[in-house]
Parts: C-alpha cells; structure tokens; sequence
C-alpha cells in the first residue's frame, strides 16, 4: 500500500459566524501512510478537532482537497461520505456518544448492521468481550461507568474493522488510570487491526506513544516529527 | 454628639425589593431567558379556554338575543295557546282586560296544484288584523301585509319551487282555492311556530274559515299574542302581575303561557343543554392540553437541574424553589388565560358577522363575566393540575448533581404535601364541572368518562414502551432504531399515545354513532314500519277514506286510531310545575302530547302490569301509560292523571302499564284512555298507511293524489321525508360534535408538536451518531418513518377500540338501536393519527437530516 491513506492538499475550512468568515484551517498539506499512529497536538482553538472532522467527512472543505481512503471527499455527497465512514472509518468520540437507547451490544454491532452484514451481534460479542466487557453486553450506556462507554465506543468504532481509526482526545473525560486504560486498548487494536490511527490531543506523553506528531497552531500545521520509524 | 453625627446614612437597597417575596425576584430573574419550551403550555391553555370562553359567549348571545327579543319572538308581551280549541268569548274578554289581543292559528296542511299534479306539506298559519302586535312582516317588494291578505295568501319561495307556481296563481288549500298574493321575506315570530319543515302559508282568519280546515277536533294550535298597555311595556311588575291573573283567569283552560321575559324556555333549554355540552368538550380539550402543560414543566424543570442544585447549594430550601418555579408558572399560565380569553371574546363577534342573518335568534353581544369566569377558572385549574407534581420532583433536586452527571430524568415522587394538593385540585375541578352544570349526572358520566379514557390511554402509552423493549431485535437496522427510540424512557410512545389518543377516540365514537344512526334511520327502517302518517280525517268519513285507498293500492295495509291533544296538567296527586322530572321523561310533561282512546290494547304495546278494560268498559276512567316513562315519572297502577284536553279537565286513573316497541314506527301513544273518557270529545282519526314493496314511485304519488282530492282536508306526511329532515337535521349537528372533538385533537397535535420539539435536540444527536457510524439519510429517514407510522398505527387501533366500545355502550345500552361497524370512521380515524404524526414528526426529521453534524458532536 504506497497510496496514503490521508492525502490534503491545500485544505482550507472557513466558517462564517456573526463577526464575519473565520478561518479554521489555513492550507494544511498531509499525507499519513497506511498503518501510521499519528498524534495531532495543539493548543484549544488551533484546528486540530477541525482536522478530524474534515477527514471524517463530518465537516466539508472550503478549499482544497481531501483524498480518505482513495476517495476524494469534495466530490461525495452527505450518503457517500456515510456509506465510506461506515467501510473506511472507525472514530472515537471525546464524549462516547454512544445510542442511549441502545445496549452496549447493539452499540458495537449497529455500523455492522448498516453494512447488512449477518454476523454483525456474533462480531459485537466478540468485541466486547476482547475489550474487557463480555459481561456487560446486555447493558445499557447510563449503567456503565465512563470508562466502560469508551470501551465500547472503541469497540464499536472498530467493529467494522476499518483502514482509519479517528480518535479526538478519547480520555478527555476520563481519570487518570481508566484513561491509560482505554489508551493501551486504542493501540493493541490499531496493531492488532494494522488500521491507520490519528489520534488528536493536548497530551506530549500521548504524543509521544504514536510514531509521529504533528504539530498545530492556528490553522497551520507547525510542526510534522516522525519519532520512530513505522 | 451633633445632630449631624447622629443622622444615619439610609440604606441603598430600595425598599421595594426588600418588600417583594424572594420567590418573586428570583422569578423574574428566571425569566430573563424568555419563555423558551412555554409556547406549548401557553397554546394548551389558551386553546382550551378560548373554546370554553367562546361557547359561553355565544350561548349568552344567544340567551340574552332571545329574552331581548322576547317581544319580538311571541309577538307580544304575553303570548297564550292551546290545541283544537278556539278561544271562548269569556276567556277572550280575560284578554282583552289585559291589553290588545291578536289571534293566530297554526297548523299542518297540503297544499296541491288546482289539477293535483304537484302537492306539498306545508305550514298554515292564519292571522287577525291586529297581526303583527310586535315587529314587521317583511314581504318581498315591500308589499302591504293588510293588502295582500285581502287579496289570497302570502307564501315562503320555496312553496312556489315545490309547486311551480307563482306569484298571482292559484293554489288548492283544503277545499278552497286561493290566489298567491305575495312571497314571505321575514316573519317576525316565526321562531316559535314552526312545527315541522314544511315552507310556511299565511291567510287571514277569514279566508282560513272558507278552506274546511276549521273543524272540531283539528289539530290545530290557537295562539293569543297580547300586548301590554303602555304602562305595562318596560314595567316589570306590571308584566308578572299581567301574567299572574291570566292564569288565574284561564286556569282550568289548558293553556301554555309565555311571556317576553322567557319567550322560548324550550329554546333556551336547548340552548343552555347545548352550551353545557360544549363547555364539556372545550374542557376535555383542556385537559388533553394539560398532558402538554406536564411535558413542558418537566422539561423546564430538568433544563434548571443544575440551577436548581446550585440554588440549594447556596442555601435555599425546597420550599424556596417551588415558590419560584411555581410563580413562573402562575405567570405563564395567566399569560395563555388571558390569549386564550381575548381570542374567545372576539369568536362570537366573528362568527356573528359571518352567520349572524343565518341564526333564528339574533345574537346580543355582550360581555359574559360568568363565562369569562369560569374559563379563567378551568383553565388555572387544569395548569395547576398538570404543573403541581412536576414542580413537586423539582423541591427533590439534589446538589448532588453538581458533582456527577446524571444521565435521563430521574422520576421521584414528590412530597405528600403536593400529592395532596394535586387531589385537592383534581377535586376541586371535578365538584365545579359536575354542580356547575344543569345536569350534574350527565357531567359526572362525562368526567368520569374522560379521567378512565386518559387514564387508559396513559397506561397504553407504557405498555406500548414495555412491549417495544421487550421485542426481539428487528431484523434490518431502521426498524430495530424505530423500536428503540418508541422503547425508549424519555421516547414520544406516551405523548403520542396519550395526546392524540383521547380525541382520536372522541372522533371515532362520533364517527361510528353517526353511521350507525344513518343505517338505522335511512336502511333500516323496520319492515312494517308505514309509509304514510295521513292526519286530520274526519271520524265519520273512515270508511270512505279506506275504501279509497283500497281502491288506489289494494294491498295497502291501513291502522287508525283516533287522536287529539292534551297537556297533563296532575300527576299522582302532584301539580305538573312542583315535579322535576328526570332529563329523559321531561317531555312528557312539557306542552301537547298526542292522546287517544281505545277499547283494545294496540298493535305495537303490550301490557306488563295491570289490566286492560274489558270492550264497553262504562266504569269511571282509565288510563293505560307507558311502562318506562311511568318508573321515571314515579308513577304507577292507581295513581291519577289530569289531563287538559279542548280546554276541560279531564281525570283518569291508571289502570295498566304498557311497553311500547317504538321502533315499528305503528300508531302508539304513551297515553291511552278508556273509550268511555273521550270518546263524546270531537276528534279527527289518525292513520297509517303500509305500501307495498313492490309499487312503484309513479303509482305511489298518483295514490296519493288521488287521497288528496278525495279528501282535501287532510294531511299526508311521508315517513321517509319526515327521517330524512331529522337526518339533515341530525347531521348538521353531528357535524357540530365532530368539530367539537376536533378542538380536542388540536389539543392532542399541540401536545404532541411540543413532544416532538423537546425530543429534537435527542432526535438530532442521534441522527448524527448514525450518520458518522455509516447510516445514509435514505435509512435515518426510514427509521423515523417506521417509528412515526408504527406508534400512529398503535394510537389508532387503541383510539378505534376504546371508541368503538364506547358508541357500542352509548348505542345499544342507552339508545337502543343496534351498533353497525363503518369501516370509513375507522380509516378516517387511522388516516387521522397517520397524517398528525408523520406530518409534525416529519417536520422534525427534515430538520434532523439537514443538521451539520460537527455542531452536536462538538458541543456534547
């Protein structure tokens, strides 16, 4: 695989707000190679959750382009961008976001569904189970703690086994310890799958777990150090 | 010390702020966000009393157009009448000590072409030159009412459609023909005459004396307008006083006497019966508002969680946040009493306007503070209801939730203290429908009838959730997001079901009681039900009038019975005005009723207690009574009846009770008298006439022209006719009652649109986690669909069941006829619930699919 998973070229993201355009992302040229771990630093406000929602197809591009998965993303429309996020993509929210109404079981095995595969709930359990939650399927979101949701959101961002893991500070709202927790479970399943992780955060000693770091100020990218060889 | 050192510098705080309760203030801080999620509340109270204010204004128009028009209506200040009998000189010159007298008589006719072509029931009234005493005949071209008099009879247009006749032609009327004179406009006391549908006839006395139609025994109604002397006119006392003699005067008469003041007391009856009625409703409607009013303080509620735990932090009690929520929500609700009080004050004027030359009385606008009142009051009282138990759980809100996310709404039963005001309230709401209302049975039915109806309908809505959890997983994934969005804890299955359930079910009820009532009235008339009611012939010319009609339709199947009318003026030893009687047997006693006398019990009755008097029966008289009019009216075998007939007294003791099968349409009559009672009092026969099934349409009216000539006198009223005017008539307010329920689905929609607004923010989320996992709007919008066409479905089929069951009870258990199942008031019912649903849901979902994602994935 010599194609880059992540190709932007010249990405711009201006929104319009009540003190005029603002500009998000100021021409940011990327390329991330299949099965990299790539960390995205920045301060608050520096575009890197923007980043993510740009190559999750959540958020379209003002200028410039957008190559996910060899798709170009400016030229797919709300459905296309889904059905891709749904084979390629697999993220991992700050706040979980996990269905409410929903078991952890249902959780895991809904992208799976989406995808009309029969085997989705065998998969689910198998997941969970992998994730330290075997125990816990029939449950429902408010009965877990956080720490658990994001468990299960891992397991259901990789249920579908995607190329892309998208992860945006996946410990924000978690203590110290269950946040190392999730953290050495976000990377057994990036080797273990060989997916492609971006993973944004604020955190130098996460940083420094991926084998790249991109640094991010004010639209721009600043810095882009590989630390290990991948 | 200087007086200057000892001044003390006044406080800065203004009085006033100390002076206003800390409630207060820190309401109106709360306000400051405006009244965000209370348009809904707002819009359910308003609704509900808007539509209880109007009715009350309208019905008040309506009250005070008739007793403002009092002298208008009965022509006079005073107005007597009786049947059969003309006034006697003696009891005329009683009259004429009280003011100008005008005479009028009304009565039923044919009216026919000279050659007996075309012929028409028709309403005949005759006239004194002194007529009108009060008001104006209005005639086309602005003819002279004394002129055309003399000339032939002024007639209603519709006489000429019917007969194609016109103006300055002759028409037959009993035995004389008469000239068309000239074409009614208006008739100033037409309101209380009107017998049936015929289009009205006016002659004078004279020329009515040359038709035939005077003849002892004719039912014919005598009617005396009397208008005070000028010291009388706006003289209150003078009007009692005028009225008390009368009655005196005239009391063993047998006349009806109204004067201006309660022109029509049936009229207003119905009026008041109707209003009430519709006051039911606009509450019903209300209180399916108040499911509304519930939603949007729970959800206030919990979008103050944390300002509510951040008050208790500082110090305030639970007693403190009740008083200011519960000051908010007094705001409010005085806010949608008073949208909803100006809007019911402007419909009567409205509705005026539009329909006002339309209505028999005219309106008189004017402010009811009664009605204003007691629309103010529900309308509080329904937002005290459905406010207090919420507001209760918000005293409960714990600091706690600073420090830990709580995820959904928690349920607590609130304190006794507000599980006690709620009763009280739900009491006190209860006791002021039920005693406000003239028929506080009625109301109760009512009332009770509602409280089951939402109380089922607030358990379905669980149920419905329960069910929805406890289903296997769906085989596709939009149906399985369906599922569990209804099974959801704070999903829309109960608002739904609950908020559109309960006017649903009104609209069936109506919807299948109507159609029952058409079957019945229209396609199944009994098999030996008559095709013609023939009244007025002649005793002695009986067997003519057989022979004739056996000589047009041999097969014809012929009942008479001899007929006149009384009024019972004594019942079981009790005066008719010292007796209440229950709402079903008040007609019995109020004015004329037909009576007959037989020597045989009739085709149609049978006697249940007691024992028919033998043939040539000459013992003191009896009478035979209806069975379950004479249990409501409290009476029985032995008990005495007086009864005014031609204007004598007459007595009888009941002898046998009768149940009667009304349904055969066959001669019957709740009373019958022996033989030897009234036979000496002259009378005209009563029949009925059986056609056969197989004559055609055209043998049919050449029959009974044929009868028309040969008896020019008489009057032939069709049966079918007849049902079809009461089934215009009926579903003219069957559409009234379907309006009504509507008001109580606008309710239901408004619930449900305010549901629907408050799950948006969920629903959108949810959406947007679908979107980011794979799911194309294609599948997001067919889930919602699934989700909305499911819980509609469930709604209807609840809502078709529960008023199916209820016009099943009000039907064959009360009515009595049978219950007939209209499939189109089914569909209509679904077709109903399916369109609300997807129509305010769908609403929702194009918002949810038009959202950017990133703003709720961020934010969260």
């Amino acid at each position: 695989m010599n194609e880059p998973i992540i190709k932007l070229d010249g990405l711009h993201l201006s929104l319009q707000s009540r003190a005029g355009t603002v500009d998000i992302l100021r021409g940011i040229d990327l390329q991330i190679t299949h099965g990299q771990s790539v960390a995205v630093l920045g301060p608050s406000g520096s575009g890197k959750t923007s980043l993510l929602m740009v190559v999750a197809g959540l958020e379209q591009a003002t200028g410039g382009s957008v190559n996910v998965g060899g798709a170009d993303l400016r030229a797919l429309d709300e459905d296309g961008l889904a059905l891709l996020r749904g084979e390629k993509i697999g993220i991992v929210f700050q706040s979980f976001h996990l269905v409410p109404t929903m078991t952890a079981l249902e959780n895991v095995a809904l992208p799976l569904e989406f995808q009309g595969r029969s085997e989705a709930f065998e998969a689910a359990r198998e997941l969970l189970t992998e994730v330290g939650l075997g125990h816990r399927v029939q449950h429902f979101p408010a009965e877990l703690s956080g720490g658990e949701q994001q468990r299960v959101a891992i397991a259901r961002a990789l249920s579908t086994q995607p190329q892309l893991i998208l992860a945006d500070e996946p410990t924000g709202n978690l203590d110290g310890e269950t946040g190392r927790q999730i953290i050495e479970l976000l990377f057994s399943l990036h080797r273990r799958f060989n997916a492609t992780l971006l993973l944004v955060t604020h955190d130098e000693a996460l940083a420094n777990r991926c084998v790249r770091t991109v640094r991010m100020g004010d639209g721009h990218i600043l810095s882009d150090d590989l630390v290990s060889a991948a | 010390m200087t007086a200057t050192e000892t001044e003390t510098i006044p406080p800065t705080t203004t009085a006033a702020s100390v002076r206003t309760p800390l409630a207060l203030r820190l309401a109106v801080r709360q306000m400051r966000s405006g009244f965000e999620g209370f348009i809904v509340f707002m819009a359910c109270v308003a609704l509900g009393v808007m539509v209880i204010a109007a009715i009350g204004g309208l019905a008040n128009a309506l009250v005070v157009g008739l007793e403002h028009q009092g002298r208008q209506i009965i022509g006079g200040d005073i107005s007597i009448s009786r049947m059969h009998a003309r006034i006697t000189a003696e009891e005329r010159a009683a009259l004429d000590g009280v003011g100008l007298t005008s005479e009028t008589a009304t009565m039923r006719v044919m009216a026919r072409t000279l050659g007996g072509e075309e012929q028409s029931l028709a309403e005949l009234k005759s006239v004194d030159g002194f007529y009108p005493l009060v008001g104006e005949m209005k005639l086309k071209g602005r003819d002279n009412l004394d002129k055309m008099l003399a000339d032939g009879a002024v007639v209603e247009p519709i006489l000429l459609e019917r007969l194609g006749l016109a103006v300055g032609e002759e028409f037959q009327l009993g035995s004389a023909p008469i000239k068309i004179s000239g074409v009614i406009e208006k008739e100033p006391d037409g309101l209380l005459d009107r017998l049936t549908y015929g289009p009205r006839i006016l002659v004078s006395t004279a020329l009515l004396e040359q038709t035939g139609l005077l003849k002892p025994g004719a039912l014919i109604r005598w009617r005396y307008a009397m208008a005070l002397r000028d010291d009388g006119k706006e003289n209150a006392e003078a009007l009692s006083a005028a009225r008390a003699e009368l009655k005196r005067q005239l009391s063993t008469g047998g006349f009806t006497i109204v004067d201006r003041t309660d022109p029509s007391p049936q009229v207003r009856r119905t009026l008041e019966r109707l209003r009430q009625f519709l006051t039911l409703i606009g509450l019903t409607a209300l209180i399916v508002g108040g499911v509304g009013i519930a939603n949007a303080v729970s959800n206030y509620i919990d979008r103050r969680r944390r300002t509510i735990a951040t008050m208790k932090s500082l110090g305030a009690s639970g007693r403190t946040i009740f008083s200011v929520f519960m000051a908010q929500i007094l705001a409010i609700t005085l806010v949608g009493i008073a949208i909803g009080l100006a809007a019911g004050l402007a419909i009567p004027s409205i509705l005026k306007a539009l329909y006002g030359d339309v209505l028999p009385i005219p309106p008189v606008l004017a402010i009811s503070f009664g009605s204003l009142a007691a629309a103010s009051g529900y309308g509080l009282l329904v937002a005290l209801l459905f406010s207090l138990w919420p507001l209760g759980r918000a005293e409960l809100i714990s600091p706690a939730v600073l420090f830990r996310d709580q995820v959904g709404q928690t349920s607590a039963i609130p304190r006794w203290r507000i599980i006690m005001a709620t009763v009280i309230t739900a009491v006190v709401l209860l006791v002021l429908t039920i005693f406000s209302s003239d028929t506080p049975l009625i109301a109760a039915y009512f009332t009770g009838g509602l409280s089951l109806i939402l109380l089922v309908f607030y358990g379905l809505g669980h149920l419905v959730t329960w069910i929805a959890r406890r289903l296997p997983r769906a085989k596709t994934p939009e149906l399985a997001i369906a599922l569990s969005s209804i099974a959801a804890p704070g999903g829309l299955a109960r608002t739904v079901v609950l908020s559109l359930g309960a006017g649903l079910s009104m609209l069936v009820a109506v919807a299948l009681s109507d159609a029952s009532f058409v079957k019945e009235l229209t396609g199944k008339l009994p098999e030996n039900s008559p095709d013609y009611f023939v009244l007025d012939i002649p005793r002695g010319e009986m067997d003519r009038f057989q022979s004739v009609v056996s000589g047009q339709v041999p097969n014809a199947k012929l009942q008479q019975a001899p007929m006149l009318r009384g009024r019972i003026i004594e019942l079981g030893g009790r005066k008719v005005e010292e007796i209440k009687p229950p709402a079903e047997a008040e007609w019995v006693l109020r004015g004329d009723r037909g009576i007959t006398y037989a020597d045989q019990v009739p085709q149609g009755s049978r006697v249940v207690k007691g024992d028919w008097w033998g043939e040539n029966y000459s013992g003191p008289p009896l009478v035979s009574f209806e069975a379950d009019l004479a249990r409501m009216l409290g009476v029985g075998i032995g008990d005495q009846i007086t009864v005014n007939v031609l204007g004598r007294n007459i007595s009888a003791k009941i002898a046998n009770l009768r149940d009667v099968d009304w349904d055969s349409l066959s001669i019957n009559f709740v009373m019958i008298f022996s033989p030897n009672t009234l036979a000496g009092a002259p009378s005209n026969m009563l029949a009925t006439i059986g056609l056969p099934d197989d004559l055609g349409v055209a043998e049919e009216a050449a029959a009974m022209r044929a009868l028309s000539k040969a008896f020019p006198t008489v009057t032939a009223i069709r049966v079918r006719d007849a049902v079809d005017a009461f089934n215009e008539v009926f579903s003219k307010i069957m559409v009234a009652v379907r309006v009504a329920a509507g008001v109580t689905l606008l309710a239901g929609a408004l619930v449900l649109a305010g549901a629907l607004a408050t799950a948006q923010r969920r629903r959108i989320l949810d959406a947007v986690i679908f979107k980011a996992l794979g799911a194309t709007r294609r599948r997001i919008l067919t889930a919602h669909a699934l989700e909305y066409l499911l819980l509609a479905a469930v709604t209807a089929g609840f809502a078709i069941l529960l008023g199916g069951f209820a016009a099943w009870i009000a039907l064959t258990q009360v009515i009595d006829i049978p219950f007939v199942l209209s499939w189109p008031a089914v569909l209509q019912a679904l077709g109903i619930s399916i369109a609300l649903v997807v129509v305010l849901g769908g609403l929702g979902t194009l918002q949810v699919l038009r959202t950017r994602p990133v703003l709720y994935l961020r934010s969260e």
